[in-house]
């Protein structure tokens, strides 16, 4: 009897596995997989509702449409040749690994069947699709940065306009800040900590800023020789004035980045640096909130820097391997040129849109914050990061560097600089 | 199942009968060891794929540059070479596991004993106390890690909360390169409930007549505890400090977890936003954190290979090191070795 | 002098129930914190007002909460059946099968069990990619089919102590190896495997860095502890929830716990003395 109870109960969960299982294997025939990276709140949504929009008038496909894919999942999928139809990743910089290996497919021959010219794409995104001549993905929306500022507090301060230079901006940040009555911190002007908050794009955020570049003509690490020394200087001086260990502690109860609770929204941080995203989760989370954009403040250095900003964007593509990849095509290049398609989603997520002629499409909806970053987009100093065979681990380098500096565990900043230099070299060298 | 009767063999020559004998042992012993095969057979299939097939793969890898979508590429020694002479992030990750084995395993031993011993001499609500001791270590490590970053959290936890009303100002914890591998080890040592019970065990059954002798010869607490005490609970010493080190080698799950959480990084996790590796500033980046990197995050899968290699070097010569130096100083107390 | 032994007594019993007070104190905290709103839970307030139970059912319609403890439950289980099929009879040949290099292979288990899992885990992830098996539970479950060190060890370690007597008897009486085992030594063995079931349900439920590798790419198969570390992807970071779902999974283990816990105290002992 026993004996028997002890069979049935592996039976059962022989058959439950078996269950989950299957109903973990292959989708059905006519429908499109999409993986995208947008999770948060309402940006998913409007990404499903520009495709149900393609779905409806598309009777032969049906597409499912799976969010929060980041590119950890992409690499599992591309290895175990488990794919979707369509992927797409925030992380443009992978160009360099699923370009040359072929794990995003080549869409050269696509472009040229069906006569679409990549100059309708800004030159940033049309770099960051590519990497060495082969083209494996399209830029969807793209993202800039730019600076934001809360007006209540600007005026309760006295200040009227918007700072220009980094020198202007630690002034401003000063008369913003408030201290509560432990000395800790409780309105922050401006955090110049460029690994919290940002976007999670980090140090990078300030490259045109400078008029920085990271490679040298030779392709060696140029860190160390350009203005990223000015740079970091002016950030240490603001983050002394706060004092280290303070900024630390108001960090962690700043409130989650992507969340109602960021701290800018909040009221916590009267100016910062972020992507032009902030403005739809601002109307969604916090209406009420007044605040102003403008292009960041520069180094008085590179005062003609003023009006750019950092760019990168999200990529589409399709998988090696992808069942339906005419059918895929097909929504890429929809989803990609399509006017409608492309100002439809700007104005869900208020990301820009990726085409010249899209940005310049009627059916925007104007907005004053909004149209600051079009600007920026726009803007010839407008740059993105170089993409390397490395991937992203040079910037993992010189974060790591700068997380030091910022504690003020470096002595020597241009000897320290010149080390990440040669790390990130041998590190390229390495990769062959 | 029973063999052939071997009694069928009078009728013919002693020769015969002998052979008679021998074939039917032999096929006794063939049966025998054809039931042997087959307990064995999982394990034989088990290690094989799992365990010798990896191993030999990763040893193989470790020579080449595989990025997992094209095909390995042979470099030779190149990937050793780096890892032992020019990598800039390994250094520091071995020194931060080696930080955790040095530090963290002898504390959470000596905390676990500490706690048994004072159990032995608790009269009331043993049962009761146990219980609350062995709870935490239940909690799944990242429910764990989790809730201690939260009550951790400088500026919002109840920890510092409560600090600040004695007049203290607590430190940034996690958030601080100096507290964060102190914070984790505080988080193990508030999960040893398993090694804990372990010792109290070991320590109930040291034998109390050794105790009551020692006094009666005029021995000090400390001279019985130094004398009696620790060289009956030896073999549990050892072990546990064996299965620390062994853990502390393959140090992951609390160590990430607490790293992205507190770097507020993780609204995605596994997603490769540029922040700090081992937040803060490289102080949770352990040795098999940094191999996951590299194998999961930039591709270096050939690289990882041969990181896990020295990895398994290390492991095995440390524990050779243990069992071998382990019969000078430990006391078996009758049991079978 | 017994004033003395008396204070002695009491000032053990104040240091026992300061320890248990500090080890209760984050699980205290963690309840509290389940109970608030995610404002208070961001703030320093250390007491919840109003009492928001409803963050418990709030759990389990914003996450797909049940799906992941269902998967977990699978791979406890199956693992765990899998794991206790094939590790009893290594375990007997191990200890009461006598043949030749018996010990010196044992060792060989021995080495499998100091083995750190990051040392294998490239060329079996690449193999079972390769098998299609990745973004399903089957990389997790299946070696639990072939044998586990751990059980291994702890099961001959125990079968060990089981008198020869009994199993002469047994063979005398013309028993077959695998009549002996699944009649005299399970029955004299019911403590250890038990604990040792206890013990590979504990793991498989709190298993975090496999589960990461193999099923992370694919949220259906999501086990609780997956699910807990992305939580805070899903909410943005909704703490009070978050704290809510921690405890919502260390209560099954808990549970567990209390109505096992003779077995269990007993494996562990069972595990360090005799190990």
């Amino acid at each position: 009897m026993r004996r028997l109870v002890m069979a049935l109960a592996v039976l059962a969960g022989l058959v439950i596995a078996a269950a989950s299982l299957a109903a973990t294997s292959s989708p059905k025939a006519e429908e499109l997989e999409v993986w995208v990276g947008w999770s948060a709140g309402h940006e998913l949504v409007e990404f499903k509702k520009v495709v149900s929009e393609y779905d409806a008038k598309n009777k032969n496909v049906d597409i499912k449409v799976v969010g929060g894919i980041v590119d950890d999942k992409i690499f599992a999928a591309l290895r175990s040749g488990n794919v979707p139809d369509v992927v797409s990743s925030f992380q443009s910089n992978n160009v360099g690994i699923f370009c040359p290996s072929g794990g995003w497919i080549d869409l050269g021959s696509y472009l040229k069947r069906d006569k679409i010219n990549v100059n309708i794409f800004p030159a940033a995104s049309r770099y960051y699709t590519q990497y060495k001549g082969t083209r494996c993905a399209l830029p969807l929306l793209a993202d800039t940065f730019g600076f934001y500022y809360n007006k209540a507090l600007f005026k309760r301060a006295g200040l009227t306009r918007p700072p220009k230079t980094f020198a202007e901006l630690s002034a401003y940040a000063k008369k913003l800040t408030v201290k509560k009555s432990d000395g800790s911190l409780d309105v922050v002007g401006y955090n110049p900590n460029a690994l919290f908050y940002h976007g999670g794009a980090g140090i990078s955020t300030y490259g045109t800023l400078i008029g920085a570049t990271y490679f040298d003509k030779n392709g060696k690490s140029n860190l160390s020789r350009d203005a990223w020394s000015r740079l970091l200087r002016w950030q240490k001086s603001l983050i002394d004035y706060y004092g280290y260990d303070k900024l630390v502690r108001w960090q962690t109860g700043a409130g989650d980045e992507f969340s109602a609770s960021h701290a800018f929204e909040r009221g916590k941080l009267a100016m910062m640096l972020d992507g032009e995203w902030r403005v739809a989760f601002l109307k969604n989370e916090h209406p009420e909130l007044k605040y102003g954009t403008a292009p960041m403040p520069v180094d008085p250095a590179h005062k003609s820097a003023y009006g750019s900003g950092y760019v990168n964007g999200t990529i589409i593509g399709i998988p090696k391997g992808a069942d339906h990849e005419e059918e895929a095509w097909k929504l890429v290049k929809y989803l990609t040129t399509n006017d409608h398609a492309l100002a439809k989603f700007s104005n869900g997520i208020r990301n820009v849109p990726s085409t010249r002629s899209s940005s310049k499409s009627p059916e925007l909806i104007p907005d004053k914050n909004f149209s600051t970053f079009l600007k920026i987009f726009t803007h010839p100093k407008s740059a993105t990061i170089p993409i390397t065979p490395i991937g992203l681990d040079h910037l993992q380098t010189f974060s790591n560097f700068v997380a030091k500096w910022n504690a003020g565990d470096v002595d020597d900043l241009r000897a320290g600089l010149q080390e990440v230099d040669k790390t990130i070299d041998s590190k390229i060298k390495q990769k062959g | 199942m029973a063999s052939e009767p071997v009694a069928a063999a009078p009728a013919l020559a002693p020769a015969a009968a002998a052979l008679g004998r021998g074939r039917a042992r032999s096929r006794a012993a063939w049966r025998r060891r054809l039931t042997i095969l087959a307990f064995l057979s999982p394990w034989l299939v088990g290690f094989t794929i799992f365990f010798g097939y990896p191993l030999v793969m990763t040893a193989y890898l470790s020579f080449t540059s595989y990025d997992l979508l094209s095909p390995p590429r042979w470099i030779g020694l190149d990937n050793y070479r780096y890892l032992l002479s020019e990598d800039v992030d390994v250094w520091p990750a071995v020194r931060n596991t080696l930080w955790i084995i040095a530090i963290g395993v002898p504390l959470q031993v000596l905390f676990a004993f500490g706690v048994a011993a004072m159990l032995t001499r608790a009269r009331a609500g043993v049962g009761f106390f146990r219980t609350i001791f062995y709870l935490p270590a239940l909690v799944p490590p990242v429910a764990a890690t989790l809730g201690f970053v939260y009550i951790l959290n400088p500026s919002t936890g109840p920890i510092n909360t409560v600090l600040d009303r004695l007049g203290i100002q607590g430190p940034l914890w996690f958030n601080d390169p100096a507290w964060a591998k102190p914070s984790l080890v505080l988080l193990g040592m508030w999960g040893i409930g398993a090694t804990m019970i372990i010792f109290l065990a070991a320590l109930l059954d040291v034998p109390q007549h050794l105790y009551e002798s020692a006094e009666l010869d005029g021995a000090s607490a400390l001279q019985r505890l130094r004398w009696v005490t620790v060289p009956l609970v030896s073999p549990v010493l050892l072990f546990a400090v064996v299965l620390g080190v062994i853990q502390g080698l393959q140090y992951f799950t609390q160590a990430y977890v607490a790293a992205n959480v507190a770097a507020g990084a993780a609204s995605q996790a596994g997603g490769s936003s540029v922040l700090e590796q081992g937040y803060p500033e490289g102080s949770t980046l352990f040795y098999p954190i940094l191999l996951y990197y590299h194998g999961f995050r930039y591709f270096s899968m050939g690289y990882a290979s041969a990181m896990a290699v020295l990895l398994l070097a290390v492991a095995f010569t440390f524990t050779a090191i243990v069992i071998r130096q382990s019969r000078r100083w430990v006391h078996y107390q009758g049991a079978v070795r | 002098m017994r004033r003395r032994r008396f204070l002695i007594a009491v000032a053990d019993h104040a240091l026992l129930i300061a320890l248990a007070v500090a080890f209760l104190l984050p699980v205290v905290f963690i309840v509290l914190t389940s109970l608030m709103t995610n404002d208070q839970a961001l703030s320093s307030n250390l007491w919840p007002a109003p009492f928001r139970w409803s963050n418990y059912t709030d759990v389990f319609s914003s996450s797909p909460l049940w799906r992941w403890a269902m998967n977990s439950f699978i791979y406890a289980s199956l693992a765990t059946i899998g794991l206790l099929l094939s590790s009893i009879p290594i375990a007997y040949a191990f200890s009461r099968l006598r043949w030749r290099g018996r010990d010196a292979v044992f060792l060989v288990v021995l080495i499998a069990l100091m083995l750190p899992p990051q040392v294998t885990v490239v060329p079996l992830y690449v193999m079972w990619a390769k098998l299609g098996l990745v973004g399903t539970l089957w990389p997790l479950i299946i070696p639990n089919w072939l044998g586990d060190a751990f059980a291994i060890f702890l099961l001959r370690q125990f079968f060990l102590t089981i008198p020869e007597e009994y199993l002469d008897a047994a063979r005398v009486d013309g028993c077959g190896e695998l009549r002996i085992l699944t009649t005299v030594v399970l029955r004299m063995a019911k403590p250890a495997i038990a604990a040792v079931a206890l013990f590979s349900v504990l793991y498989t439920w709190n298993d975090f860095f496999l589960p990461l590798l193999y099923v992370s790419e694919n949220p259906d198969n999501w086990v609780t502890s997956i699910g807990l570390a992305q939580f805070r992807n899903l909410h943005q970071v909704q703490w009070n929830l978050t704290m809510a779902a921690t405890v919502l999974v260390m209560l099954p283990v808990i549970v567990v716990f209390f109505l096992a816990q003779k077995a269990f105290v007993e494996g562990v002992t069972l595990t360090g003395v005799k190990g």
